[in-house]
């Protein structure tokens, strides 16, 4: 009989630990067959939630070997397959953890409460008549609607394990990007304001949040929908902001990046000096070379006719 | 074997040392880069913080210049590789015909028959291991190697598909073909957050800190990664990373190329390893 076994990372309160248990393999299950099959017939103290087993309720999002997945639609086959016979199970990351694989979501709706993330309907609408909206204006939110807060992305998060207090989840910017293009809203430039100081421009980019939703949603796309709204409003007044319109500019002047003057324009003189000591070691390694300044490349004639058709096809 | 090659904004820049590299180690393998006239910054990753259609549209150009050469398209950046492959995907899928539109005022026409490419996929892929495995001149035995994959060549999976993004193997296997030793370490596929570093200083720099310690605690002479922008990230914030984490031990962070460039014979100052910032001094003595 082939066994498996499931390493779990246990936390009783005080202490964590690790306990591994050994099941004997059935084809066809999930990873939360294992979790029910364990808790059953070995250690009723195994704590983990669960409900629809349907992929819908996003209560049973557990990390194996590494990986946010929901447990009651990922395959154990292929799991296995992927990992081998012993698989590491753990806690969300980026969450307190109550109880082995429970985690606490209070402080995570709280912060999902700050952003108002529901919706203010258009003065038009009333009790009456309800908020309704044209099908393909839905369409238009439909993705970020699915989402069902299982954590998955919050818990694979770069930005938040380096530092969750100028950041928020990313699940919350998907639906602060859901109500500013959803119809039936009026408060789209109230909202993007309350996310300027609230990480809009700290995204590492790492895409983990992209791959990692078992819904299909695209946290990190949103995530540069809200900054092109941003700066749509205005709002360029930031190292971030100022950074991704270096790139742009840079293209568009002479085809790539100068990099003697993205520091200048992402955070400014007082900002570059700071950045001295960095810019002499690279001086000093034959990296950083100040008197270089790229040359319009070849076709830069291209560049700039293909910007000034973007910029007509937008305006269309 | 040929291709169209793209160097990428960095590597004319803060990571020069890999363009020296990355060409002499494709002509000792035999793989020939000729370099695409007039390339232009795939965006970085950033610019479509700005404007979406417009970085379709330049890598839509990007992708016709390589075309109109009749190569596959290589890169040796992470980033650069995914926003090409990522502007491939969206002109495949519903906008070719309005990019074409835009692309047809300056005379070019994105076909789709293009290819994007990295290095390390070509080597592991199509080149092969065992041919790599017949150059080797110096086997780079005893060294301990911690192989960093960086985010943008496995994620996201949708675009970047050439292994498993949660247990991609190829760099092990690489590294193992050199005659060096892998070795397992827990920041492997974590973040180096190069892309925030101007609005997230004090987190890229405590990354880079865990990052290297991670490494440096699972016993590795040094790092190699196909990214110039991780490389970049971890080796010139080394100091500040170090400080914020309390370590101690610089860690050489190695080019891709100049790795396999040291297997075949090539010497520190040839790879341009002397221009690295953190350990060279340790690494050249452990090489020798």
């Amino acid at each position: 009989m082939r066994q498996i076994t499931y390493k779990i990372e246990r936390f009783d309160g005080t202490r964590k630990f690790i306990q591994e248990y050994s099941l004997v393999h059935q084809p066809g299950k999930t990873i939360l067959w294992g979790l029910i099959a364990i808790k059953d017939t070995m250690d009723p103290t195994l704590a983990f939630t669960a409900a629809c087993r349907s992929a819908v309720c996003g209560a049973c999002a557990v990390r194996v070997n590494g990986q946010a997945v929901l447990a009651c639609e990922t395959s154990l086959d292929t799991t296995l397959d992927r990992f081998g016979d012993v698989l590491t199970l753990a806690p969300l990351q980026n969450f307190s953890v109550i109880r082995d694989l429970v985690v606490d979501w209070e402080e995570k709706s709280e912060r999902l409460a700050a952003v108002k993330t529901w919706l203010m309907p258009q003065d038009g609408f009333s009790a009456q008549t309800g908020c309704r909206q044209t099908g393909s204006d839905f369409k238009k939110i439909n993705t970020q609607a699915g989402c069902i807060l299982c954590g998955a992305c919050a818990s694979e998060c770069s930005k938040l394990t380096a530092n969750s207090a100028d950041f928020l989840e990313p699940f919350t910017y998907s639906k602060v990007w859901k109500f500013v293009a959803d119809t039936r809203d009026q408060a789209a430039t109230e909202r993007i304001k309350g996310i300027l100081d609230k990480g809009l421009w700290k995204c590492l980019h790492c895409a983990e949040c992209i791959t990692k939703c078992p819904k299909g949603l695209a946290p990190g796309e949103d995530i540069a929908r809200l900054r092109r709204f941003s700066l749509r409003m205005g709002h360029d007044d930031s190292s971030g902001a100022r950074h991704a319109l270096a790139f742009l500019q840079d293209i568009a002047e002479t085809g790539r990046l100068n990099e003697t003057k993205l520091s200048m324009r992402s955070i400014g003189v007082w900002g570059s000096i700071k950045k001295l000591p960095l810019a002499l070691r690279l001086l000093r390694r034959g990296k950083l070379n100040p008197f270089h300044l790229p040359r319009k490349v070849a076709g830069h004639d291209q560049i700039q006719v293909i910007l000034k058709a973007v910029k007509e096809s937008e305006q269309a | 074997m040929k291709y169209a090659f793209f160097p990428g904004c960095v590597l004319e820049g803060a990571a020069k040392e890999n363009y020296i590299a990355t060409t002499k180690v494709a002509n000792a393998l035999g793989i020939e880069l000729v370099e695409i006239p007039g390339w232009s910054c795939c965006g970085a990753s950033h610019v479509q913080d700005v404007d979406e259609l417009a970085i379709t549209a330049l890598n839509g150009r990007n992708l016709a210049l390589a075309e109109a050469m009749g190569l596959p398209l290589l890169t040796v950046c992470n980033t650069c590789t995914l926003m090409l492959r990522k502007a491939k995907a969206q002109l495949d899928n519903g906008q070719k015909e309005k990019v074409n539109q835009i692309l047809a005022k300056a005379n070019l026409h994105y076909a789709g028959n293009s290819e994007v490419t990295h290095l390390l996929w070509v080597i592991a892929g199509d080149y092969g291991l065992e041919k790599l495995k017949k150059l080797v001149r110096r086997p780079l035995t005893g060294l301990k190697v911690a192989g960093y994959y960086g985010c943008h060549l496995l994620r996201p999976p949708a675009i970047m598909d050439f292994e498993d993004y949660a247990n991609p193997q190829s760099l092990e296997n690489l590294i193992v073909t050199l005659g060096a030793e892998p070795v397992d370490f827990s920041a492997k596929l974590q973040c180096c957050g190069f892309h925030a570093t101007y609005p997230a200083e004090n987190d890229v720099i405590r990354i880079t800190g865990r990052t290297n310690q991670s490494a440096a605690q699972a016993g590795a002479d040094c790092i190699v990664t196909p990214c110039p922008l991780c490389q970049i990230s971890l080796d010139i914030n080394q100091q500040e990373g170090l400080r914020a984490v309390e370590g101690s031990r610089e860690l050489p962070v190695l080019h891709l190329a100049q790795l396999i460039g040291l297997a075949l014979g090539f010497s520190v100052d040839d790879l341009g390893i002397n221009m690295l910032v953190s350990g060279r001094e340790q690494f050249a003595a452990r090489l020798s």
